[in-house]
């Protein structure tokens, strides 16, 4: 029922219990890779995280995503299963028929129309994904969570697409045909202008690798635990699914070797405009000693670069399947057979294949930022193919030249000692982010252990994509934050309340004295600010303390508090505003003589 | 003429020196004949400095030295 040879597989096989348990039947896609049951296994938990378990979407939302998605593919396999699971979901037929033939004239609910509207463009045209499209999804009443999943199920069914394509599974149900792809219009495309990349950046939860297993595993995979993952910490069971991929698809060296896997992961990448992932990859190529020099031509042409015949046909293999998989078929896996590849080796390139597709649409629904610098970027041309010109994704930044460089790499390299010299350039600056963000010294102290462990543990994955000092800040923040949160649920730094000046009037009008500092002792001025500090809601008392008393940057701060330039702005203005309100009746030109 | 209120809503990026060249002539306009808002204008640049030469939040040498040892004996005993 496929290309593949198929096994049978004891009707205990817990994955095939999973589907019999939540579709009533083993789809072909599974039974298709009986020769490499931890295939299954792994795809399986991914299904029953991301599809079957049900947390901020509904199933039905999953699969009208699912459904549209596969139809715009033209995926006669993907659309046929997703049809029949909103058939047995009770969605009327017409309504199907119709998602399958154009969602947008489907009966969707507004939300659900949105919903779907993102998907598609995060699914077919994942670099136009800007921040107006996660807007408009937040617009609807959808959160951080419901984003995340949104994101997932649609890297998901470009999974599953391109899984279904390569094994050539057979449809399990008589399929309903789909329409004529040239009926259709290309999603509204909108250029993403956000310099920060589209996609949903949700909230996510820190967690270090000797907390979290999954993150142990990918540090020990990668040399590090890579933002994408990271990022999706509202839901540790995907990432530990995911980690499960990794360990399933990407490490084994007993039928394609890891490095084939990386090129093939390196390839479609690049074919997908993907920077982030090449960046990535490129870099963990660069740790098992391939030279960046190779990485980029791979990425780039791999017929430029010196491999072995099979191994570009491997990697011919792997974009025929991302970049015409209409066209793909049979002969093409016959191709890599005369090559002398395995049955094996060939279902496991379409796997990676199927994987990197995932972790590209991951990456551009998220918008992670990348690792690694960049060495090159990756921009869809604009041609008709693309309608897409001018997208804007995370691109280089300009070298910074970081004054701890040098000590950050002999920490790197296991000189343990010089941490501590790290810790007294940077102790003040710590201790006042923490004690911006959570309002308490001896609190603030206390929490600046936790900090510098963390950083500690942290630092084989800091990559001088900025300063040290700026990558500091930012987990000293985020461990203000947590702490904030466990004492007072109440407070955040994205308490509700608009920043802008519109509604704030500005009390007291006297006018100051000319030269305040003189009117006091340094003692006196020091407990006037600090008072005044002290009583500023916490995500104005934090800004207002990197930028003005630790003198920051704009940029500095923005980038360590995870903030735009504008938001951090309108809140520095704001802190700012509110300070001089508290100062004002200490400094009024009335109220003391002018002692110059 | 702009309002006080198109002022305090420019007021950030006219006090960081980067509002546009019509913004910022707009601003110096509304200056010239509104006192409360050189009041704001003026006091919350002082606020700025008292801020900033203030030293606030020192971190004492005696609170940090504890905490440096704390995490070096931990860093230390993992290794």
């Amino acid at each position: 029922m496929s290309y593949f040879r198929q096994v049978d597989l004891d009707v205990a096989f817990p994955p095939f219990a999973t589907f019999l348990e939540h579709l009533g039947f083993v789809p072909n896609l599974f039974r298709a890779q009986t020769l490499l049951p931890r295939l299954i296994e792994a795809e399986a938990g991914i299904v029953d995280t991301v599809i079957f378990s049900t947390r901020a979407l509904s199933r039905i939302q999953k699969e009208q995503i699912l459904l549209a998605l596969a139809a715009r593919n033209r995926n006669t396999y993907i659309a046929t299963v997703r049809y029949q699971m909103l058939r047995l979901l009770g969605v009327p037929e017409q309504t199907i028929d119709q998602i399958m033939d154009d969602y947008r004239q489907a009966d969707l609910s507004p939300a659900d129309r949105a919903l779907v509207d993102f998907t598609v463009k995060l699914g077919m045209r994942g670099t136009s994904v800007s921040w107006t499209d996660v807007t408009r999804l937040f617009e609807y009443g959808f959160d951080d969570s419901s984003a995340l999943e949104a994101v997932l199920v649609t890297a998901l069914g470009n999974f599953l697409c391109t899984l279904s394509t390569g094994l050539g599974a057979v449809p399990d149900f008589k399929p309903r045909p789909l329409i004529p792809s040239g009926q259709w219009l290309l999603p509204d495309v909108e250029a993403a202008r956000d310099s920060t990349g589209g996609g949903a950046h949700p909230r996510t939860v820190e967690r270090l690798p000797d907390e979290f297993a999954p993150f142990a595993f990918l540090r020990d995979s990668f040399g590090f635990v890579p933002n994408i993952y990271r990022a999706q910490m509202l839901r540790p069971d995907v990432v530990a699914a995911e980690a499960e991929m990794i360990r399933a698809v990407l490490l084994p060296e007993d039928l394609l070797t890891r490095v084939q896997k990386e090129f093939i992961l390196l390839a479609v990448s690049a074919a997908n405009w993907n920077t982030y992932c090449v960046a990535v990859h490129s870099g963990v190529l660069a740790v098992v000693g391939v030279s960046s020099v190779v990485s980029d031509l791979v990425a780039t042409d791999h017929r430029h670069a010196a491999l072995p015949e099979r191994d570009h046909e491997l990697l011919d293999f792997a974009l025929k399947l991302i970049r015409e998989p209409e066209g793909f078929g049979r002969p093409n896996v016959d191709a890599l057979r005369q090559y002398g590849f395995s049955e094996e080796q060939i279902l496991e390139a379409v796997a990676m294949a199927s994987l990197a597709n995932f972790l590209n649409t991951l990456q551009m629904g998220l918008g992670v930022t990348p690792d690694f610098t960049p060495r090159r970027t990756f921009q869809p041309p604009s041609n008709k193919a693309y309608l897409l010109a001018d997208v804007t994704r995370p691109t280089d930044e300009s070298p910074v030249v970081d004054p701890d460089r040098e000590l950050v790499s002999r920490v790197q390299s296991g000189d343990t000692d010089t941490f501590e010299e790290l810790m007294n350039r940077h102790s003040r600056r710590v201790y006042r982010t923490l004690l911006g963000v959570l309002g308490d010294p001896e609190e603030a102290r206390d929490a600046m252990q936790d900090t510098f462990l963390k950083a500690f543990q942290h630092l084989s994955g800091f990559q001088g994509r900025s300063s040290f000092s700026t990558w500091l800040v930012s987990i000293a923040s985020n461990t203000g934050l947590q702490r904030l949160r466990e004492r007072k649920p109440a407070e955040s730094l994205d308490e509700a309340g608009p920043d802008s000046e519109d509604g704030f009037r500005p009390r007291q009008v006297q006018s100051w004295t000319d030269n305040p500092e003189q009117l006091y002792s340094k003692a006196e001025m020091r407990a006037l600010v600090e008072n005044g500090v002290m009583r500023l809601p916490a995500k104005y008392r934090v800004v207002l303390v990197l930028r003005d008393l630790e003198q920051m940057s704009t940029e500095e701060t923005a980038a360590a508090l995870g903030l735009g330039i504008s938001a951090l702005k309108a809140r520095i203005l704001r802190g700012r505003l509110m300070l001089r309100e508290a100062l004002a009746p200490h400094f009024a030109a009335r109220t003391k003589e002018v002692t110059t | 003429m702009i309002s006080c209120a198109d002022f305090m809503a420019d007021l950030a990026s006219y006090m960081d020196g980067d509002a546009a060249e019509d913004i910022r002539l707009q601003i110096e306009a509304h200056l010239a004949h509104c006192q409360t808002c050189q009041v704001v204008l003026d006091s919350t640049r002082k606020t700025l400095s008292v801020v900033t030469e203030s030293g606030s939040f020192e971190l004492p040498e005696a609170a940090f030295k504890p905490v440096a040892e704390k995490v070096m004996a931990k860093i230390r005993g993992q290794r």
